[in-house]
């Protein structure tokens, strides 16, 4: 039985119930759905073998492998199921068919996506996760809602397109869709594919769809598409470009730049939007360094990350649903009113922090070792820069300008029930897997997960010849460097308000790289139409007609009532006739 | 009319504040009270700071009586980590000054200042 069971594809299931979901009037019945089949989903995968080939099928001559499990597919494929769990409860207080069904069928192709055996498998279910999510979005009602969800479902579309593009390059070199690593970037179709990838982890310059998008969702929403499909490119990075050292520097930038973007930022959603930049940047940075730690840091970066970042866009959600806004500069105080939103928030944002004894500290500390034994002294200390970041923007603003600094006078009711409950379950597993190992608790149950282990060496981890050892990120240097490290910069905070050096939040909005598109690149495309209006039917006019005039000269000279076909033979067509006959023959003549 | 606000005399920012009253604390919620009730004392801060200085100073402190085995040799110094998280923190902070010039603008900039989605239940 558990063999059959096993072969069924969790992500599908997922899918095929989330789609059913948009049916079902009646909201009990169908939430009942969405809290359980992600738990059924968990026990198929609990079900699966390892490293063959589950389910496949044979369309148009292509060998499709729909599911395949290995040690890097399994950890990404459990966090997207807890994280499609959770978020079914968080959504409980709404009766929205489309949003519960579309976050299902969004997270199922996710999970889908990541359990893909070949490339067209992957292609497929990364379109949906594209049309599925997009409705996350629109669901907010406003205006700027819909322009930006047609912004985002472009990028996302464009990005399946390049994967398209770049995997019939592959299958014409090698006759494989399979989802081997590239080596080198002359590989037919590794370019095209990377961009692909590239645009859903929102590499710099490419990144502007998620701080656009992910703020403008509704409340559910954005918690939902905080978990999927960036951390689904991760996976596909660390599937198909593990050591590509290019990969190093682009993780460090991204580190980097969202930090000074989150301190200016007003509206706390995008100030997480930023910071989940920031995060990615961190996992891209590892694969790039690829060695068995450093893709273990970004396995486990990701696990942890999906679940204290989406703790986080719960929290924001919370505020945001009783108070009716998320910007820095409306909040505070709110410690008052909503205090288990404010444990929770605190809870998430430590654990974002890397404060030791909570989940970003056992997972972020494997990337930072991978970094600094492989001696990129630069990329490190840019990642200890964003460390501080981290803090500063998700640590200490977020819930600082919420929950506490200048009181509002905003008093509300706290969170709904199944909000607080679905942030207190992320905030256990924060806290469950930053431990030291106690009880069957601690980091040891996310170790035991991680794709490159002694017991289990998996073909996941392509770069050979590297000796994998258990880390310990519980040790007296790990501890005091990262507490000196975060208190310091705590410190740096109180003396910055105390001195009135700290930016006071204003509203606004801040301009980003998508501004060149937004503003000239747009007002380009107005006017180009505006031009073409106007240059369009004269230029239609002045072609017709000159067309019209040649025409009628032609016509005048040529037809059977033209001047050239008037008067005796000795003129008009005959004669030339005759002659261009003459000067013909007489060519041939002399050629002979 | 809109006052330029924020300064204070000694020309720190300040938000404006409302004429209507606060609401009081009377209306706190009792896990508030019970967690977070020694937030709003007048003292916080201080002891705050005062707290966040020993452990600082602990750490460093501490530091100091470690033979610490780093990859890379520049961070074996004590207090490296102290320094550079000081300063990375106070740049990207103050960063905010010029950078919030340079790119803020007004919030209907892309005509997109209504932004609250319709699954808001407000109650504020």
């Amino acid at each position: 039985m558990s063999g059959v069971l096993g072969q069924i594809n969790p992500g599908l299931l997922l899918v095929l119930v989330g789609f059913a979901g948009c049916l079902i009037p009646v909201q009990r019945v169908r939430q009942a759905l969405m809290v359980g089949t992600p738990i059924v989903a968990m026990l198929l995968l609990a079900l699966a073998e390892r490293g063959t080939d589950l389910a496949t099928v044979s369309v148009l001559d292509l060998d499709l492998i729909l599911y395949r499990v290995d040690s890097l597919s399994f950890i990404f494929g459990l966090a997207f199921l807890i994280a499609s769990f959770l978020n079914a409860i968080y959504a409980l207080h709404t009766d929205d068919r489309l949003q519960d069904g579309m976050a299902l069928a969004y997270a199922g192709a996710a999970v889908s996506a990541t359990f893909a055996g070949d490339l067209m498998t992957l292609f497929v279910f990364w379109e949906i996760t594209a049309v599925s999510s997009v409705f996350l979005i629109l669901r907010a009602g406003t205006k700027a809602a819909y322009q930006a969800a047609m912004r985002y479902l472009g990028v996302q579309i464009f990005s399946g397109v390049l994967l398209l593009d770049g995997l019939a390059y592959v299958y014409k070199s090698t006759g494989s869709l399979s989802l081997d690593a590239f080596t080198s970037f002359d590989q037919p179709g590794a370019k095209l594919i990377f961009i692909a990838f590239a645009i859903k982890a929102a590499f710099p310059f490419l990144h502007n769809w998620l701080q656009d998008a992910y703020p403008k969702a509704t409340v559910v929403g954005a918690v939902v598409l905080s978990a999927f499909t960036t951390k689904l490119a991760v996976y596909a990075f660390a599937r198909m470009f593990p050591g590509f050292e290019i990969l190093i520097w682009i993780g460090a930038v991204m580190t980097v730049f969202p930090v000074f973007f989150a301190v200016i930022e007003n509206d706390l959603r995008k100030v997480l939007s930023y910071s989940l930049n920031n995060q990615l940047g961190f996992m891209i940075c590892a694969i790039g360094i690829g060695t068995p730690l450093a893709i273990n840091g970004a396995a486990a970066h990701a696990f942890a990350h999906i679940i204290y970042k989406g703790l986080l866009f719960m929290s924001m959600g919370a505020v945001l649903y009783r108070v009716g806004t998320a910007k820095a500069s409306e909040l505070g105080g709110l410690y008052k009113s909503m205090p288990w939103t404010t444990i929770f928030c605190i809870i998430g944002a430590v654990s974002i922090s890397a404060f030791p004894l909570f989940s970003g500290f056992v997972a972020k500390a494997m990337t930072m070792s991978a970094v600094a034994t492989e001696g990129y002294v630069i990329i490190w200390l840019m990642l200890l820069f964003a460390s501080a970041g981290v803090l500063e923007h998700s640590g200490i603003k977020i819930p600082y300008f919420t929950f506490f600094g200048h009181d509002s006078g905003i008093r509300v009711k706290e969170a709904p029930f199944n909000m607080l409950l679905a942030m207190g379950m992320a905030a256990f597993i924060c806290i469950a897997i930053g431990l030291p190992t106690i009880g069957g608790f601690g980091y040891g149950w996310l170790y035991n997960m991680l794709p490159c282990t002694t017991t289990a060496p998996a073909d996941v981890c392509m770069i050979s010849g590297k000796e994998i050892k258990p880390y310990a990120p519980y040790t007296v240097d790990h501890v005091l460097t990262q507490l000196q490290l975060l208190m310091f910069a705590v410190l740096a905070f109180i003396l910055l308000k105390r001195f009135g050096l700290y930016p006071p939040e204003k509203p606004g909005t801040i301009l980003d790289t998508d501004w060149l598109l937004r503003k000239p690149g747009f007002g380009m495309v107005k006017w180009a139409g505006t031009v073409w209006g106007k240059a369009g039917p004269a230029m239609t006019g002045f072609f017709a007609g000159v067309g019209a005039r040649t025409f009628e000269k032609i016509e005048t000279t040529f037809s059977p009532r033209g001047a050239l076909a008037r008067g005796p033979l000795t003129v008009g067509m005959a004669m030339w006739s005759a002659v261009l006959l003459g000067i013909v023959m007489l060519v041939v003549l002399l050629a002979s | 009319m809109n006052v330029p606000p924020e300064r204070d005399s000694s020309g720190r920012f300040v938000k404006p504040e409302d004429d209507a009253p606060k609401p009081g604390d009377e209306d706190m919620h009792p896990m508030s009270k019970l967690l977070f009730g020694w937030v709003g004392s007048p003292r916080t801060p201080l002891i705050l700071l005062i707290l966040v200085i020993l452990i600082c100073g602990g750490l460093v402190l501490f530091d100091l009586g470690v033979n610490r085995h780093e990859y890379l040799d520049f961070a074996n110094a004590n207090g490296f980590y102290a320094i550079w998280g000081f300063a990375a923190f106070g740049l990207a902070v103050l960063s905010g000054w010029p950078l919030g010039k340079l790119l803020r603008r007004d919030e209907d900039y892309y005509g997109e200042a209504e932004t609250t989605p319709q699954d808001v239940e407000s109650d504020s």
